[in-house]
């Protein structure tokens, strides 16, 4: 399974999915395209603690992790 | 002069119990700020996480200078300093992601954003001189 992990005021939304399953990844790359398009940044793990932004969805990773915007405070 | 070398380092093992305790509590709590921090501890490095564990902040170094800032919990903002490499604090950065995240939420995005962006972070935060920074 892998899952996106949407930062909200819970803590998170999680939404899993079968990266094996066509259909499934359809939705997810959607999910992806909408939350980035909403200006949440979108990164994943590629080794122990190191993180990589990435800008297109990646059907390989585990575990995406989405941001809201970044403003001053 | 025994005594006020002892003195310290008691002091230092008591704070950092009461934070690794203090925690350690939010960790085990099915809350908005227990997940939060949960997920901020599973994607800080072992090296941040064992520091964050015993300090309450933790170092992320930036992508594009190669500046080291302490992203730190619980304090008012700024929370994150620009520090030297004596762990000094040089200036505050205050910054956040846009909505009402909880604080481990905000502390991920600050380091996400510094370790992989670090000319966005800084675009966006507003520079705090430490005479106005609290604690």
């Amino acid at each position: 399974m892998a899952t996106q992990i949407v930062m909200d005021h819970t803590g998170d939304t999680r939404h899993y999915f079968n990266p094996d399953d066509a259909e499934a990844l359809v939705k997810a790359e959607v999910r992806f395209k909408e939350l980035t398009g909403l200006g949440f940044t979108a990164a994943v793990r590629v080794s122990s603690g190191e993180v990589s932004k990435i800008r297109s969805f990646d059907p390989s990773a585990e575990e995406t992790l989405f941001f809201p915007r970044l403003v001053g405070g | 002069m025994v005594l006020f070398r002892q003195y310290p380092k008691a002091e230092v093992r008591s704070r950092a119990k009461a934070v690794r305790w203090l925690y350690r509590k939010f960790l085990a709590q099915n809350t908005e700020e227990g997940r939060g921090l949960r997920l901020m501890r599973d994607w800080l490095s072992p090296r941040q996480r064992e520091q964050f564990d015993g300090t309450g902040y933790f170092d992320v170094v930036g992508c594009v200078t190669g500046r080291k800032y302490r992203i730190y919990h619980n304090v008012l903002p700024p929370n994150v300093f620009e520090v030297d490499d004596a762990g000094r604090r040089k200036v505050g950065l205050c910054f956040a992601p846009v909505g009402p995240l909880v604080k481990g939420d905000v502390m991920l995005a600050q380091k996400i954003a510094l370790e992989t962006d670090e000319q966005s972070a800084l675009a966006a935060a507003n520079r705090i001189p430490l005479t106005r920074a609290r604690r």
